[in-house]
């Protein structure tokens, strides 16, 4: 025990300060909650709420939400922390556990039809990228390599999961009542880790059917809006995700817990065809697109422009082989492609494993770049 | 107690931790626990004063460690009672009876022939649940208070009147345990288990308490053996007549019955369900809310003397029913026989003035002057009857100690809104 960690002990136990006034505290929980958090809007029926949000969990857009009315609207849009729409396509139901699974898809983008925005919505236009005067600026600060996720290395063993202990503070991002409106941040809200117990849960009058493991945290959380919310420990580590709202058979009150990191992976394992984490790229993507390279290029509703590069995924086939924003892609496999929608029907012809054979203007510059498959 | 005055943490720097830190290992060496001389804390408080007076904003890095050092801190306390805390599980019992509707008065035909009373009338002097929660049937909590096997816990647990109760002590053996008595007022609930050599925890004082300090609550509800932890502040030392701490904490059924305590592992109160209404189950519709309640020691201690050697606390009856066409007095309309109002010689149309000293304008401020006054204990009641003032001392009854309300003289127009007709009973809500 550091000295420093004696000294805070004794000020925690004499003291018995309000600890609100230590807000730098969570600056770590928040900082890496907020962005990783999407607002979900969708289907609302009666007392549902038409609205909740979601975790993402990969670089590519993955995002975990509960299973709810919500994802069964026609359109399910979800709004990232720095106020950009999607699209959000459901990739898997998990009824077991009462999860759901999204993928992310910028909504001027791709094989959908760019939606006209809804009325309120003006700001839609302009956060969806128009392609620039001089076609350098307007990046989406440095994310570049896609979205901020949560890792929720489920590979490994859940030694972190372990780590989170009774009476560890946890955070919970999320947009309960939907008071985050447009591109404001979601709330946040604090308490600890009360229990890991198993969940024997109802739904109104209906059983709940997932029994199995739940975190009970004393943060206020069963609210609607708030499933699906990110729950971090103070060192912004994952532990969990707000779960569906319940009231517990054990206490007969509305429990506010969160569905265990590990939990989340058993859901994520079952995902069959769904990738979370197809970094090397090349990868079955599944939907219309045959393969993807890490490539995003710039689109613009106004204008046709060349299929310019506007973002490399990190750790992308593109990126380990080199290709770079603003390049423009003249060929794929020695077929020319004169503009971005060229370019999707050329990548949609090719099979997962192959290769494939950029050419690309860069600057004054015309290179050859060859993206290899992902190793099987 | 300066100690208590002196806010550390919005200004502690890093300077300032260091600072206070050599003052501590130097006058407080040995483990960094839980005791250490008061000058000492005294004097490292002063020091990180200065220093915050003189320095700016506390960098978050320090703010991030002492939040992981009250983590710390709060599992040290968990830890600590641990021992002091049982597992309550019962068998048997069903739900209390569901809580009435407000009885709205039936609509009559006017021209009809006496029109019958409202049943509220026949039968006024009930005790009821106090709110509409179902009671789970999962374990709930129980904190030791005497090494010969006395047990306290929350009077909530045991509102299903169960066949049989059992306790799960901290070493895991599970024990048979008898429900000795209850204070339906307080909502304490006392325990007896054969068994000795038990370890009861350390209580903090209420005159140590003080509004804002942290407090942690524990409860062994959701199973398991570790304790489910639930951290907030203290809101309140005084409410409910006294009979209360406030805490902000997460209060709910599955910690009702264990202890809140303080950050050196002391205990602080026994968490119960209260509401300035009666009913046995009144008070539970704030659970999580922010707004929960734990009975002191001190009053602990005489309840559970009580418990001991007299037996069950009930809810005090003066046994009359408040004029409800006179909203701007208490003024009696009927008074049951026996009762409690009637051996103090009362009669209808007697206006009550002050009860306990409380002034009474209405019937409100009849409940809030007695609804935390239990069976037994008496009420000093001032009266105006014909313009002449006086003052009668009534000793509050059970509701089964009371007989039936005489018949009204002039018949009761059942129209009128009748609010409760309990002298400490608020109308159920629907």
């Amino acid at each position: 025990m550091t000295v420093k960690r004696i000294v805070a002990f004794l000020l925690i136990a004499n003291h018995i300060a309000p600890l609100a006034a230590l807000g730098g505290g969570f600056d770590r929980a928040i900082d890496a909650a907020m962005p990783r958090v999407v607002k979900l809007y969708g289907l609302g029926v009666g007392a549902q709420a038409g609205y909740g949000t979601g975790v993402v969990i990969s670089s590519d857009g993955l995002v975990l939400t509960v299973f709810s009315l919500l994802i069964d609207a026609r359109r399910v849009r979800a709004v990232t922390a720095d106020g950009t729409h999607y699209e959000a396509e459901v990739v898997h139901r998990d009824n077991a556990r009462q999860l759901a699974l999204l993928r992310l898809r910028r909504a001027s983008e791709g094989l959908l039809t760019p939606p006209s925005p809804p009325e309120g919505e003006r700001d839609w236009e302009t956060n969806s990228r128009s392609g620039d005067q001089d076609g350098t600026t307007a990046r989406e600060g440095d994310s570049a390599d896609g979205f901020a996720f949560f890792d929720l290395a489920c590979g490994a063993a859940a030694t972190d999961q372990a780590a989170l202990r009774a009476g560890d503070w946890v955070l919970a991002a999320g947009n309960p009542f939907k008071v985050a409106d447009g591109a404001e941040p979601v709330s946040v809200v604090h308490g600890v880790f009360s229990a890991r117990t198993r969940l024997d849960a109802r739904r109104q009058v209906k059983e709940f059917p997932y029994h199995g493991d739940v975190l009970v945290i004393d943060a206020i959380t069963s609210n609607p809006g708030a499933p699906g919310s990110a729950v971090v420990d103070i060192e912004g580590r994952f532990v969990g995700m707000i779960g569906r709202e319940v009231v517990s058979n054990l206490t007969h009150t509305h429990f506010n817990y969160a569905m265990p990191r590990d939990v989340l992976c058993e859901c994520l394992n079952e995902a069959t065809g769904v990738t979370p984490r197809d970094a090397l790229g090349l990868a079955e993507s599944g939907g219309e697109r045959g393969v993807d390279p890490g490539i995003r290029l710039m689109r613009t509703a106004y204008r046709d422009i060349p299929p310019m590069v506007d973002r490399v995924r990190r750790g992308s086939a593109a990126e380990l082989s080199g290709v770079r924003q603003d390049d423009v892609i003249l060929s794929i496999n020695g077929a020319n492609v004169a503009n971005p929608e060229e370019y999707d029907e050329r990548l949609r012809m090719v099979a997962a494993g192959e290769g494939i054979d950029l050419v690309i203007r860069r600057g004054r510059n015309i290179v050859t770049i060859r993206l290899e498959p992902e190793k099987r | 107690m300066s100690k208590r005055k002196c806010q550390l943490f919005p200004g502690s720097s890093e300077r300032g931790v260091r600072f206070g830190l050599d003052g501590v290992t130097a006058q407080a060496p040995g483990a960094p626990g839980f005791h250490f001389a008061r000058g000492s804390l005294l004097r490292l408080c002063l020091l990180l004063s200065a220093v915050n007076t003189t320095r700016g904003q506390a960098p978050a890095a320090d703010d991030h460690e002492v939040l992981r050092a009250s983590q710390e801190r709060f599992r040290a306390v968990a830890k600590m009672l641990r021992p002091s805390l049982v597992r309550i599980e019962t068998v048997g019992g069903t739900q209390p009876a569901a809580p009435q509707p407000p009885e709205k008065p039936t609509p009559t035909d006017p021209d009809e022939e006496g029109p019958p009373s409202p049943p509220r009338l026949q039968n006024p002097f009930r005790d009821a649940p106090g709110s509409g929660f179902v009671i789970a049937d999962g374990p709930t909590t129980g904190l030791i208070y005497s090494a010969d096997g006395y047990i306290v816990t929350s009077s909530f647990n045991f509102v299903r009147e169960p066949a049989l109760i059992t306790v799960t002590l901290s070493d895991g053996r599970r024990v048979a345990a008898d429900l000795i008595a209850r204070d339906q007022v307080r909502k304490i609930a006392l325990l007896k288990v054969d068994a000795s050599g038990l370890t009861p925890p350390p209580w903090s004082t209420i005159e140590e308490l003080h509004v804002g300090q942290s407090a942690v609550a524990l409860g062994l509800g959701f199973g398991g053996s570790d304790p489910s932890l639930t951290v907030g502040i203290i809101s309140a030392v005084n409410r409910m007549r006294g009979n209360a701490i406030q805490t902000d904490a997460k209060l709910n059924p599955a910690n009702y019955g264990g202890p809140l305590c303080d950050l050196e592992g002391r205990v602080i109160g026994i968490c119960v369900p209260m509401a300035q209404r009666a009913g046995e189950l009144a008070g539970v519709e704030l659970y999580d809310s922010g707004v929960g309640f734990a009975v002191p020691k001190h009053r602990l201690d005489t309840i559970v003397e009580t418990l001991a050697t007299r037996g069950s606390v009930y809810r005090g009856w003066l046994g009359f029913v408040i004029d409800p066409r006179s909203p701007d007095a208490a003024m009696i309309l009927n008074i049951a026989e026996p009762s409690p109002a009637h051996a103090a010689g009362l009669r209808p149309g007697d206006k009550i003035v002050r009860a306990n000293g409380r002034p009474v304008l209405h019937y409100g401020h009849l409940v809030q002057a007695i609804y935390m006054i239990p069976a037994g204990e008496q009420v000093i009641l001032e009266i105006e009857r014909d313009g002449i003032a006086f003052s009668a001392a009534a000793t509050l009854a059970r509701s089964s100690e009371l007989g039936p309300l005489p018949e009204l003289s002039e018949p009761f127009d059942p129209s009128t809104p009748v609010p409760s007709h309990e002298p400490e009973e608020a109308p159920e809500e629907p």
